[in-house]
């Protein structure tokens, strides 16, 4: 004010009120700043958030019932008097299903990945990524309904045949692979090419033998299978593991770009085919990356719900024998979400908090899959760029 | 190894390769082409009369000489039908008791039967529910519906190894030697007659409400709920995802603090959707008390959060892809930090942001564990707007969940429920391609 009262040098009028409008300007800046901050944070807000709220309405649980029955029993009876709130089936049936699904997801999704990233050229490659992210879009109850209006009832009228048919389509060609690879590993020392001739072809008619016996005897036994029930955990393996993929996918597909081109290039100035290239040094380049893809697919599967509850049968016991995927099961998910209607009117019970102490585990379980899996990325990062 | 042997394991290591990717490519079609086949079959169909009866009854819709004659002549077909029952009527009266008996159990199937088939035949009383005031409005359904009169279906038991197997017996051989035994091949000759199928395209199935729960009318307050639910969110999460995105990629430097914010948000996005609803029952309903139960809003809130993580990773993908020179060009002509964002890079970045927000819409549509606790009913009208702070909403995902899983008669409405699950791939889908071309278009335009 001042300064302005003096006036007449209009230039020294101009610095004080352009250097009033810096601070000021600052000042907002900084304030503008402190802003996004904060709604920076309110994402780690949320999370901790998250974190209280699921765990205030757990402990409960754990206070009244104590951590040992929840872990050891198979005795899940909520709404009976007295209750039982044995969860080791439920977590069970997570387990299995995840299993299975990572099963037919991780084998798929790797070999996608690397055929996306080194195999297919860039023009074919523009075709296959939509694929992929229009089953990453499908909402989980489409999926859902699927296996429950679609699958479940191919599965169970026609069970056998199908499982015969799978396993024939999947097992030939490997088994074919196998026998050509192990006679060609047998017959490398043999000195004399006329003698090792002979002996290979010997070879390859008593493994082709041997393995046409194999597949038909297994493909009998399995043809002879009746499905009970076609809402199993086989079929929410299956469903689950076309969830699990695109995740899968893409991420590994990150990890094995971030390999570099010398790698690559190194490898078959020694002489190494594509595969034995992508094999031996791409994949153990690229392994704890596809590793942290493997988890993030994983969680997916672990943290479905739609699909599980509507197609798994929703029977809480431990399948007999233990690997039996042709049994309906029951999972964590889908156990908050078919209970909570019916707890929710029981607020403050048992029976509800048990449903928290679920939620809970299930995001202890997500977050240090989440955690290790970050870390893991980081430190490939770091590897390859210290290389 | 040879080396025959070695390029034969190459060639098969690319065949493993892109037979995984024609696997998840047939996995998408297995699971959309019964999706798309069947789900058309909701509104476009073969109608029969009944069809007509209950739009022009509930919906006031149609009517006119056309449908006067046409139930004029099907009724014509269908006295003869319910002058067969009076005159069977009349004989059962006559019988000793014992055959009475006998015959009263397996007459009152064939009256469920017909019911199913026509409507309420003369002289019953008037339904209580609407899905029992018409016959089969569906072609497909009558024809199911006749083979239920005409065939009685049986298990068979026999073998304890194997399970039960279904077979059908002609209910004709039921009624031998009595006047009934001509209805049979009647209804047979006669089906078309009675119910006039006709080809109809019924577009009220997304613009109707619908009708003693799902039995007849639309799903319009389940996309409207859909609508409702993913725009809300959207309204929280995208300017709070944006502007999170600006600080982590602009102002954001490397240190613990923030790498903490960056795990926070990979957290987030690892969380499972049923932990994303029972947060939202725990802290939006029953402890804010943003509603007394269900809302909109609290179902909103919820798939917002869900969102979230999604969103700032789309939006600062997008930033970072602005070439830095327009950053310099911005800043070397004397604007500031913030004015460059605002003016330069948000612009550029618009595109990207958008084409990840436009599928964070699409997830948030599709999602359904997050809104069951906290937005989701089963039954229920289209909701106004002004009703969103207080009152739940049906929704696409929730109720497909509910009509095939939980719905006292989910097998009678398939056509519903794959209709609703095609409304449901085709908003998810549509909204995801567009993201799909607009990213090309950006893609060719950043190349130039």
């Amino acid at each position: 004010m001042a300064d302005e009262s003096i006036g007449g040098n209009n230039r020294t009028t101009a610095f004080v009120i352009s250097a009033r409008r810096h601070t000021l300007q600052k000042a907002a800046q900084k304030v503008g700043e402190g802003l996004l901050l904060g709604i920076a944070s309110f994402v780690a807000i949320v999370v901790l958030f998250i974190f209280y709220f699921v765990a205030r309405d757990a402990v409960p649980f754990f206070q009244l019932r104590g951590f040992t029955e929840f872990f050891t029993s198979t005795n899940w009876y909520p709404a009976d008097h007295p209750a039982g709130f044995g969860a080791l089936a439920i977590i069970y049936g997570s387990l299995m299903v995840t299993l299975g699904s990572a099963l037919i997801a991780v084998p798929m999704g790797v070999a996608a990945a690397v055929c996306l990233s080194d195999i297919l050229p860039f023009s074919i490659r523009q075709y296959a990524k939509p694929v992929i992210e229009m089953l990453a879009a499908i909402p989980s109850v489409a999926f859902g309904f699927f296996a429950l209006v679609v699958l479940a009832p191919l599965l169970q009228n026609n069970g056998g045949p199908m499982l015969m048919w799978a396993w024939w389509i999947l097992v030939t060609p490997f088994l074919l692979l196998g026998i050509l690879v192990v006679a060609d590993l047998l017959t490398t020392n043999v000195k004399d090419p006329n003698r090792r001739q002979q002996l290979y072809v010997i070879l390859l008619t008593l493994f082709g033998l041997i393995s046409v016996f194999l597949l038909y005897k297994v493909g009998t036994l399995l043809y002879a299978i009746q499905i009970l029930t076609g809402t199993n955990a086989l079929n929410v393996s299956i469903i689950l593991s076309f969830m699990a993929l695109p995740t899968i996918v893409s991420v590994s597909e990150d990890a094995l770009q971030a390999v570099g081109r010398d790698i690559r290039e190194g490898s078959y100035a020694l002489g190494a085919t594509r595969a034995e290239t992508i094999i031996k040094t791409i994949l153990p380049a690229a392994s704890s990356g596809i590793l942290a893809a493997v988890i993030l697919g994983i969680m997916r599967a672990l943290g479905e719900t739609m699909v599980v509850w509507m197609a798994s049968g929703n029977s809480s016991h431990i399948p007999e024998p233990w690997f039996n995927y042709l049994e309906a099961i029951r999972t964590l998910t889908a156990t908050i979400a078919g209970d909570m209607g019916e707890a929710d009117q029981v607020t403050g019970s048992a029976r509800y908090h048990v449903l928290f102490a679920m939620g809970l585990l299930l995001l202890v379980i997500s977050f240090i899959s989440n955690l290790v899996s970050e870390r893991i990325v980081v430190r490939q990062r770091k590897t390859l760029s210290g290389q | 190894m040879n080396i025959g042997t070695r390029k034969i394991l190459d060639r098969s290591f690319t065949a493993l390769g892109i037979g995984s990717i024609a696997v998840m490519a047939m996995a998408l079609l297995i699971v959309l082409v019964p999706i798309v086949t069947k789900g058309i079959g909701a509104v476009f169909f073969t109608g029969t009369v009944e069809h007509r009866k209950m739009l022009l009854h509930e919906f006031k819709r149609g009517g006119g000489d056309d449908l006067t004659s046409e139930i004029a002549s099907s009724n014509r077909y269908r006295s003869k039908v319910y002058d067969m029952l009076t005159r069977f009527d009349a004989e059962l009266e006559q019988m000793e008791p014992e055959k009475k008996r006998e015959f009263k159990e397996k007459y009152t199937q064939v009256r469920t039967a017909l019911q199913a088939l026509l409507g309420p035949l003369p002289g019953d009383p008037e339904p209580m529910l609407t899905r029992f005031k018409y016959g089969a409005t569906r072609w497909e359904k009558a024809e199911e519906k006749a083979h239920d009169l005409l065939y009685e279906s049986k298990w068979d038991n026999s073998n304890p190894d194997v399970m039960a197997k279904e077979y059908f017996v002609s209910r004709a051989l039921d009624f031998q030697g009595t006047s009934l035994v001509q209805l049979f091949p009647y209804v047979r000759e006669n089906l078309d007659h009675m119910l006039v199928p006709k080809f109809t395209v019924y577009w009220g199935f997304i613009t109707d409400s619908s009708i003693d729960s799902h039995f007849f009318g639309g799903i319009w307050p389940e996309i409207q709920g859909t609508f409702f639910l993913a725009i809300g969110a959207m309204l929280f999460a995208f300017p709070l995802g944006v502007v999170a995105a600006v600080y982590f990629t602009e102002y954001a430097k490397p240190g613990f603090f923030n790498s903490m914010l960056r795990s926070a948000n990979s957290t987030l996005a690892g969380v499972p959707s049923i932990v994303f609803g029972m947060f939202g029952l725990a802290f939006f309903i029953n402890t804010l008390k943003v509603s007394e139960s269900k809302s909109v809003l609290a179902g909103a809130l919820t798939l917002a959060i869900m969102i979230l993580p999604t969103i700032i990773r789309a939006a600062e993908e997008a930033i970072l892809a602005v070439p830095k020179t327009y950053r310099e060009a911005s800043l070397s002509l004397g604007s500031t930090k913030w004015n460059t964002i605002a003016t330069v890079i948000l612009p550029a970045a618009l595109p990207g942001i958008l084409t990840g927000g436009v599928i964070s819409l699409g997830r948030a549509a599709g999602e359904t564990a997050p809104i069951i606790f906290t937005a989701a009913v089963s039954v229920g009208s289209a909701i106004g707007l002004a009703d969103v702070f207080s009152s739940p909403t049906p929704a696409l995902s929730w109720n497909i969940y509910n009509l095939a899983s939980e719905h006292e008669a989910a097998s009678q409405i398939r056509h519903v429920q794959y209709g609703m699950v095609l409304a449901l791939v085709t908003i998810v889908l549509l909204l995801n391609l567009s993201a799909i071309v607009l990213r090309a278009r950006i893609s060719k335009k950043l190349k130039g």
